[in-house]
């Protein structure tokens, strides 16, 4: 904690940044807060409750915080993961953010703690098992100490995924009908999402009109199918659409089976390295399309 | 005081079957459900946050179903009187004429057994909005069909503030009858004449409470008044005046820079009630206007047709929530657009906290006067 606050501060101090992104400890547990005076850089904290994945805020959509300046962000080996697809689809420029990366153990699921719960199966957030980052490569600066790979959650994204594709069609028609019944279309998921870039989504459109507004089965699907899917093979799996959804909808185990989908077909696997193309962003000879009859 | 009775578990449950049997609607906590698939926990968001999420208020068939305890409800008691989205006529094409069909406007009586005082106080403040220039009456037809009978709640957790807004965890404002919950059932009060005709009309099913039970009650209601106090409070008077009088002020900007405008505070919150009117094609020559929920939130919400947006940023949508809920509605309508039920303090995944906020401001404004 100390490195991070000295650098922060080092950071403000000599104008390298205008602003620090990172996490405080308040009355909510762990939120994101933004830095601007170097006496200030004491507040910041990464500990287990850093579930937020940081990199939204360099999203360009965010023009209240890109008018900030140059900025810092504290960022997870996930979230690094977010920033690279943000330069891999040329929405930042690296010049714009210095990024501090710390070394991560797993996170909680719930940040709403007055002090950092320990990380075990029943604490741990499901999607940090298994993880490929946990020391993110993207950064300027690297914190912290390594720390012991995160344990196997009570039911692991996984399992939930096989469960699924256990039951019959007509069972997953009718248990996805009925999670995206709950939808109520605030684009929750889609607003948090660090790479939902486009200035203007395809949902905001009345002429014509792409995907109803109103939350029926019809319209609900509509959204939710095209939200995944548009996400497929750039969603960095941070899980930030399934936590902040107020409706309570599995959000994860369609961004996970897509994410399978897309490694299985395309042998690419998200990274934190800008330099590797996304299938979506590159045509190769030799991809899959034994569909084309 | 009214007259107070008690009905007791069984006697709910029977009511509940008259009620269901009779065509009536009744609506209430329940556990949030739907179609299991073996192996696949539903996971919902917030398992950690213990009731609040795994609740939901719905229609039930049987008084099993109620969850007449702790616990708050995802969504609010709104979704009853302004549905996420809503029909207001259809159209077909008929050759070069168009035949436009209305929707009912009268409803089905509805029974509301156990709302959270604080989702039932906000009916009554969204009736005055729904009622200034133009008569909802699709609103208004809802109102009118549904009994309501609150649920004394026993204050969720750090989060409540309704006493700081003009509430109270055994109000009974805009509801027709009170629930306390006591030893084997529920004291039962009137408030208005809709909640008297509805007991006269069950009388058999209510009884003269057991020895202690009122006294039982009491202890509970003021407990949970206590409890609630404890969180926090601020002064909504103080806070209008200073919220009014600092529409330029920095301190907007150190809110809205953490907020995402996923509008989620919008759809939880139970006095939120803007909306967006679409027209969608149903195929081809026919289709429906209707209203759906929208959010003060996204850009889209003010995006004028020229391509310009007053509400340029997220610094100025969120000033927008404060000011509509602690401003512009009590000089409107005299009544704060909030109930402090915490939702949006719970939902909001960026830690964004209404009550710090509001507590904030409080200060700022103290300091102002001194």
């Amino acid at each position: 904690m100390k490195e991070l606050r000295d650098l922060a501060r080092q950071l403000l101090t000599d104008g390298t940044v205008e602003v620090v992104v990172g996490w405080q400890s308040s009355a909510r547990g762990a939120r994101p807060i933004f830095v601007d005076k170097p006496e200030e850089a004491d507040l910041l904290i990464f500990d287990t409750r850093c579930v937020h994945n940081l990199a939204t805020y360099l999203n360009p959509r965010r023009k209240q915080v890109t008018d900030l300046g140059k900025l810092a962000l504290v960022v997870k080996g996930c979230d690094a993961k977010a920033v690279a697809g943000l330069l891999r689809e040329a929405q930042l420029t690296r010049d714009r953010v210095v990024l501090i990366g710390v070394r991560c153990g797993g996170v909680v699921e719930e940040f709403d703690a007055p002090v950092p719960p320990e990380i075990s199966a029943e604490t741990i957030m499901p999607r940090c098992y298994g993880c490929d980052n946990r020391e993110p490569h993207l950064v300027d600066h690297l914190l912290g100490d390594a720390l012991p790979e995160p344990p196997a959650p009570l039911l692991s994204i996984e399992k939930r995924i096989e469960a699924l594709e256990a039951a019959t069609p007509e069972q997953r028609w009718e248990y996805w009908t009925a999670q995206f019944a709950k939808c109520v279309r605030c684009y929750a998921c889609r607003q948090v999402c660090p790479l939902c870039v486009c200035e203007r989504c395809v949902a905001d459109k009345s002429q014509p009109q792409w995907i109803e507004t109103a939350s029926h089965t019809r319209g609900n699907l509509s959204w939710n199918v095209t939200r995944a899917l548009h996400l497929a093979g750039r969603c960095v799996g941070c899980g930030e659409c399934e936590r902040f959804c107020p409706a309570g909808i599995p959000l994860t185990l369609l961004n996970r089976k897509l994410q399978q989908v897309v490694e299985e077909r395309y042998e690419y696997r998200v990274s934190d390295d800008p330099e590797v193309a996304a299938p979506i962003g590159e045509f190769r000879l030799d991809d899959q399309q034994e569909f084309i009859k | 005081m009214t007259d107070v009775l008690f009905l007791s578990r069984e006697q709910l449950a029977a009511l509940v079957a008259d009620l269901v049997a009779a065509d009536t609607i009744v609506i209430g906590p329940a556990r949030a459900g739907g179609p299991a698939i073996p192996g696949l926990e539903d996971r919902q968001q917030g398992v950690a946050k213990g009731a609040f999420g795994t609740l939901e208020y719905r229609e039930v068939r049987s008084a099993d179903e109620l969850e007449l305890g702790p616990g708050m409800p995802r969504l609010s008691l709104k979704q009853f009187f302004l549905p996420q989205n809503e029909k207001l006529f259809s159209w077909q094409q008929k050759g070069i004429a168009v035949e436009v069909q209305a929707v009912p406007t009268a409803f089905a009586p509805r029974v509301i057994l156990g709302g959270k005082p604080c989702d039932v106080a906000a009916l009554g403040i969204v009736d005055k909005v729904m009622n200034w220039d133009y008569q909802d009456e699709l609103w208004n037809a809802r109102r009118a069909a549904t009994t309501i009978f609150a649920l004394s709640c026993g204050v969720e957790d750090q989060h409540c503030f309704c006493t700081s807004v003009g509430v109270a965890p055994d109000s009974t404002k805009s509801a027709d009858g009170l629930f306390t919950a006591v030893d084997g059932g529920f004291l039962v009060e009137t408030t208005t004449d809709l909640g008297r005709e509805f007991v006269d009309k069950h009388r058999a099913r209510f009884a003269e409470p057991p020895g202690g039970a009122v006294e039982a009650g009491t202890a509970f209601r003021a407990a949970a008044l206590a409890k609630v106090r404890e969180n926090f409070s601020f002064n909504t008077e103080r806070v209008h005046d200073w919220v009014e009088n600092h529409f330029e002020d920095p301190f907007w900007a150190t809110l809205g820079v953490r907020c995402n405008g996923c509008g989620a505070c919008t759809m939880v919150c139970p006095t939120c009630h803007c909306f967006d009117i679409v027209d969608e094609e149903e195929g081809v020559g026919c289709g429906s206007r209707r209203r759906c929920w929208d959010t003060c939130q996204a850009s889209k919400f003010t995006a004028h047709a020229s391509g310009h947006n007053p509400r340029g940023d997220q610094i100025a949508r969120y000033r927008q929530r404060v000011n509509h809920k602690f401003a512009i509605y009590p000089t409107k309508f005299g009544e704060v657009l909030c109930t402090g039920c915490g939702r949006c303090v719970r939902t909001c995944q960026m830690g964004q906290n209404i009550g710090e906020i509001l507590v904030a401001i409080d200060e700022y404004a103290q300091k102002d006067t001194q």
